[in-house]
């Protein structure tokens, strides 16, 4: 089906997303369920957990960021990837606690708000350390829910979320715009930094 | 639109893994009916949960006392709990039953209250909040909430709705009959969903999701028609297949709102927002799916040709075993 359209469509589904993060329900720090099978379950778990939902979005952010090329390394390599991260997490014990989603937001919000050109095998390194680490720990807590239909879940998710964000990114043109990413990105290195302050100063006490 | 393979991929994928776990996500029922004043028999039905008890218990709310012995009977897919309750002056409007437990699980459980003068209610409890408030009178505004939610939840829920919608969004050619189309098939999606809920037609359970699947089945060879660039009716009028397709569709979605055991009264109300649930739900599924086309535009994804074909394959091969799977259960082959 050809015909024109305004890359400012994609902000409605984007915004739509948005809202629904935003309306106010319970927060799920760890297995979320919606009452609507496990598949939904995982999609729910991504929507819901804000430590790894950030992270998708900064991922698809920096993607889109950086141009096509690394927008659609994205799209195909952080749902892979997450998805390989969860298998393995599914087959590992608990690990003792570690500021592992304050580190990827600190580590992805500098880049963006950087805007650090990355050469595509650096973005691709990047992008599937982070996605495997963050994969893996969905995996260890999907274990005792939705399991593996629920990381299928979080994967087709992810797919979506990471092609429609990153494809608004990359079809932004007028400058503030890019700057308007970069900004998204100096907020998620500080709730990083906050992150490690909360997790340092826990260990202190 | 044949971009959209890999969403189908992965919707058919969860499809058939939702299939496969169907049985685990049967709905709990209880049923509090009123024998006499302030004195209530309480029946919970706790269904079989991956082969096990469920982990979902009955909490009553203090007040409550039990007059008899409490009983409890092992079925092969469920278990039964039954007691008595004495309420001790205090009505039953307002109390709040607890389901601890619940939140673990995948389960929906259906709260019947049915009142002395055969009035009744439904509640719907999720494992999101595992506990219910019993009502009498409600606010219009907190039961229209109640009912855009049930609409939303039934649409995502059915998936078989969702692949015919997206069937059609790979037919249709341009933004003027996409929106005829959705329009087309929202018009008589209601149409009979109202006609369902006010109790003038109903269409047995059965033979409708048999017919719901074969609309599915249907659009198959018309989304390969289209992509080799050949035309048909439907090819031509998708509206008009939206149209009589979205009959039926409608009495599908009524069975999720008949279920509720709404109260007369709210009856208008619910029609109205269940409906404009099932609209939010089918919109935002829409948008998400058009969206992807242009995104997979801008970020310049090639889909190698086979795999461009897929679409109409996967609507097709998904409408078919749902036809056979659907069509054995009516005949009750198994």
């Amino acid at each position: 089906m050809k015909r024109s359209f305004s890359p400012y469509w994609l902000l409605l589904p984007v915004v739509s997303m948005v809202a629904v993060i935003l309306h106010p329900v319970r927060a799920a720090a760890h297995l979320v369920t919606t009452g609507m099978g496990p598949v939904y379950d995982g999609i729910g778990h991504l929507l819901l957990t804000p430590e790894d939902l950030i992270i998708a979005l900064a991922l698809a952010l920096y993607g889109g960021l950086l141009g096509t090329t690394h927008g659609r390394h994205a799209l195909f390599l952080v749902p892979a990837a997450w998805f390989v991260g969860g298998l393995f997490g599914m087959q590992t014990a608990p690990l003792p606690d570690f500021p592992v989603a304050a580190l990827s937001f600190l580590l992805l919000g500098l880049l963006i708000a950087a805007d650090l050109r990355l050469p595509l095998s650096a973005f691709t390194i990047t992008a599937v350390a982070v996605s495997l680490t963050h994969g893996f720990l969905n995996g260890i807590a999907l274990k005792s829910g939705p399991a593996g239909l629920g990381l299928i879940g979080i994967t087709a998710a992810l797919f979506i979320l990471v092609t429609l964000v990153s494809a608004l990114v990359v079809s932004l043109r007028p400058p503030w715009s890019r700057i308007a990413v970069r900004v998204m990105g100096g907020w998620v290195a500080a709730v990083g930094v906050l992150m490690i302050g909360w997790f340092v100063r826990g260990n202190m006490a | 639109m044949r971009l959209l393979f890999f969403f189908i991929l992965l919707f058919g994928q969860c499809t058939l893994c939702l299939e496969s776990s169907a049985h685990e996500s049967q709905p709990g029922t209880l049923e509090i009916r009123e024998r006499a004043d302030q004195r209530y028999e309480l029946t919970w039905r706790a269904p079989i949960y991956y082969g096990g008890p469920h982990p979902a218990r009955l909490e009553l709310p203090e007040l409550w006392r039990d007059t008899i012995v409490p009983e409890e009977k092992l079925l092969p897919d469920s278990q039964v709990f039954r007691r008595v309750v004495a309420l001790d002056g205090k009505g039953v409007d307002g109390s709040i039953i607890r389901f601890p437990g619940l939140e673990k699980t995948i389960t929906t459980v259906f709260v019947r209250l049915i009142r002395l003068d055969g009035t009744s209610t439904t509640e719907v409890v999720r494992p999101t909040l595992p506990s219910v408030r019993l009502r009498g009178e409600r606010p219009a505004n907190v039961a229209a909430f109640e009912y855009t939610g049930l609409g939303f939840y039934h649409i995502l829920q059915g998936i078989d709705h969702l692949l015919f919608v997206l069937g059609l969004l790979l037919i249709v050619k341009g933004r003027m009959m996409l929106v005829k189309t959705i329009t087309a098939f929202t018009v008589a999606h209601s149409i009979t969903l109202g006609i369902a809920t006010l109790g003038y037609a109903s269409v047995p359970l059965a033979p409708l999701n048999a017919a719901i699947a074969l609309s599915i089945l249907f659009l198959g060879p018309e989304i390969v028609r289209s992509w080799r660039g050949q035309s048909s009716l439907t090819i031509r009028y998708p509206w008009m297949v939206a149209f009589l397709f979205g009959l039926l569709h409608g009495f599908g979605f009524a069975s999720g709102l008949t279920t509720t055991g709404m109260p007369q009264a709210e009856i208008p109300l619910a029609l109205l927002f269940f409906n404009v649930g099932v609209e939010f739900g089918q919109l935002a599924f829409v948008f998400t799916a058009l969206a992807l086309v242009p995104s997979f535009t801008i970020l310049e994804v090639h889909w190698p040709r086979p795999v461009t074909a897929l679409p109409g394959y996967v609507v097709g091969s998904l409408g078919a075993y749902w036809t056979i799977q659907r069509t054995v259960i009516l005949l009750g082959v198994v």
